[in-house]
């Protein structure tokens, strides 16, 4: 998630070199001209970290951090002050703001960075880049409830995967855990005592190396008060008991933006392989959709032209499965894609009880739906 | 610059060739030379931390003028010392500066309000450099905001009422000259 730094002042040329400075770096600069509009971006845009200069025309940056700490949604935003006066008199001042660092100028954008990063954790777009993790990935997730049960229930529900479930009882510990062990992802019920759900999650976005761990409510099916509640306060998404494990799998995915198109998509030499699994529930139609397009773009520009879709996992055939073939088949006239349908006689015949799919090509095996695509 | 109390425009070169300039001597004191010691070390800590760039000081030299014109930079003090420092640079040596602040080549340099702020931004240092040691010796001052004049042969000519040094640093073939004002009590 990249990080958002605002930085306001009335100079050009200074907003220009932070943006600079930050320029190899997984974040977003956003920048205003003056404390009012400052004051207004960061209503909006909710920034990790501001970068304030004191000295501004319209208003200036004292009135601004002032108007900052009084706003609930903003007061707790690190603001590193900038400022062209060093002298000690202005220095006390500053300090007495509740800033959390200042800047002389003239500064290297190395040092600014280096003041920065003592706030918040920047990455290097590389790294960025390179740290896309794959479902098949091991992934540290922090299971929060004062029942053992539910932690032993989300152990089983995840077996199979490389993911390693540990859990803590109270809030406190969690947070500690998460400071303190690398957590990946936090699923806390929303049922502790004392609303520790909510105040485990404003303490883990509080702080920068915690921020962004994304936090999944464990609620009961019926509570919808409860689950409205937590969405509301930011929770990345809902678990509801009792726990289905290909949800909660799905649900974990997309809070992490796990890769998991590798599970469907196989690119060969002239062809795309689209293998769909024994249940094709929401979870997997949304991630071969998103996917479908640029994997099947992806196989035109490797020279390939065939798609061939296999079915043969398949026990039953639902509308979703066919909706889902349907849109492939859709992109390859597009592409002058040719396609075929892999599946046993069972499939085909719950596939031919769909209208839409007469024009269908069945084959038993790969090798023979490419042969009959040749 | 009208409201600037200290000084006022002319259309004509300070320190043409050859010409002498000329200081007012008798209204010279401590505070003006700390000011002048201040100025001298702030220009080049400025620009190396902000531009990457090596000044030298030198004696105070002709006016920097070149083909494209010329630019001033000033901000002043008030308070318990009151006065006011110019920047004065040729736009092509302005351009280099405000390249290396950049990070892009002098020719991408747009010549109006790039440079304008850039400059604007240095003399905001170099005299906040110097009001934050004024400051700290127990003279209290605020700044004013920065101001850029921009145009063919300018000069600022002083009343006899204000102490006036002249600093002058190179940087290659380039020169920048400090202009330091001060009313002295």
């Amino acid at each position: 998630m990249s990080i958002k730094i605002l930085t306001v002042d009335d100079s050009k040329t200074i907003r220009l070199i932070v943006a600079k400075a930050f320029k190899t770096y997984d974040c977003m600069v956003l920048e205003a001209d003056n404390g009012v509009v400052g004051l207004a971006v960061a209503s909006r845009e909710k920034p990790d970290i501001i970068l304030l200069d004191y000295t501004m025309p319209v208003m200036d940056g004292f009135e601004v951090l002032a108007r900052l700490r009084s706003d609930p949604a903003l007061k707790a935003t690190p603001v590193i002050m900038l400022t062209a006066e060093a002298g000690r008199e202005t220095v006390v001042k500053i300090a007495k703001l509740g800033v959390r660092d200042y800047l002389i100028k003239p500064f290297k954008g190395e040092l600014l960075v280096e003041r920065v990063s003592r706030v918040v954790t920047l990455k290097s777009k590389t790294d960025a880049v390179e740290k896309v993790r794959r479902y098949d990935d091991p992934i540290s997730i922090l299971v929060v409830d004062d029942k053992p049960a539910i932690a032993s229930q989300i152990r089983t529900a995840l077996e199979g995967t490389p993911w390693k479930v540990t859990s803590a009882d109270q809030p406190g510990q969690a947070l500690d855990m998460c400071m303190e062990q690398g957590v990946d992802l936090v699923l806390a019920s929303l049922s502790l005592p004392n609303d520790g759900a909510y105040m485990l999650f404003q303490n883990l976005r509080s702080y920068s190396n915690t921020a962004s761990i994304p936090v999944l409510g464990l609620s009961v099916k019926t509570a919808a008060s409860e689950q409205t509640r937590a969405q509301q306060a930011g929770f990345s998404s809902i678990i509801t008991k009792p726990i289905a494990p290909e949800e909660l799998k799905f649900k974990v995915c997309r809070a992490l933006r796990l890769e998991t198109s590798y599970k469907y998509f196989q690119q060969r030499e002239s062809w795309l392989a689209l293998t769909l699994p024994k249940d094709v529930n929401q979870a997997v139609l949304d991630e071969v959709s998103k996917r479908l397009s640029d994997q099947l773009a992806g196989t035109v520009e490797a020279g390939g032209n065939k798609l061939i879709v296999d079915l043969s996992q398949s026990e039953t055939v639902t509308l979703t499965t066919v909706e889902l073939v349907l849109s492939a088949i859709q992109i390859c006239s597009k592409l002058a894609i040719r396609y075929a349908i892999v599946g046993s006689e069972a499939v085909l015949s719950q596939c031919r009880a769909y209208e839409e799919t007469q024009s269908w090509m069945f084959a038993k095996s790969a090798d023979e739906a490419l042969a009959l695509l040749k | 610059m009208r409201n600037l109390p200290l000084s006022r425009l002319q259309t004509r070169q300070v320190f043409p060739s050859g010409e002498p300039c000329k200081l007012n001597t008798n209204l010279m004191s401590k505070q003006t030379e700390q000011i002048e010691a201040w100025t001298r070390q702030a220009v080049p800590e400025v620009l190396r931390a902000m531009a990457s760039m090596e000044l030298t000081s030198v004696p105070p030299a002709p006016f920097p003028l070149d083909a494209d014109g010329q630019i001033i930079g000033s901000v002043g003090f008030t308070g318990e010392a009151t006065g006011i420092i110019y920047l004065y640079a040729g736009m092509s040596f302005a351009k280099v500066i405000t390249g290396n602040m950049l990070g892009i080549e002098p020719s991408e340099v747009e010549p109006g309000e790039m440079v304008n702020d850039a400059i604007g931004e240095l003399s905001n240092m170099v005299v906040g450099y110097v009001k934050s040691r004024l400051c700290d010796t127990g003279l209290n001052c605020t700044l004013t905001i920065p101001s850029v004049v921009r145009g063919q042969q300018l000069s600022v000519e002083g009343s006899s009422s204000v102490a006036r040094r002249i600093l002058g640093f190179h940087n290659c073939e380039h020169q920048l000259v400090a202009e330091i004002l001060v009313k002295e009590s």
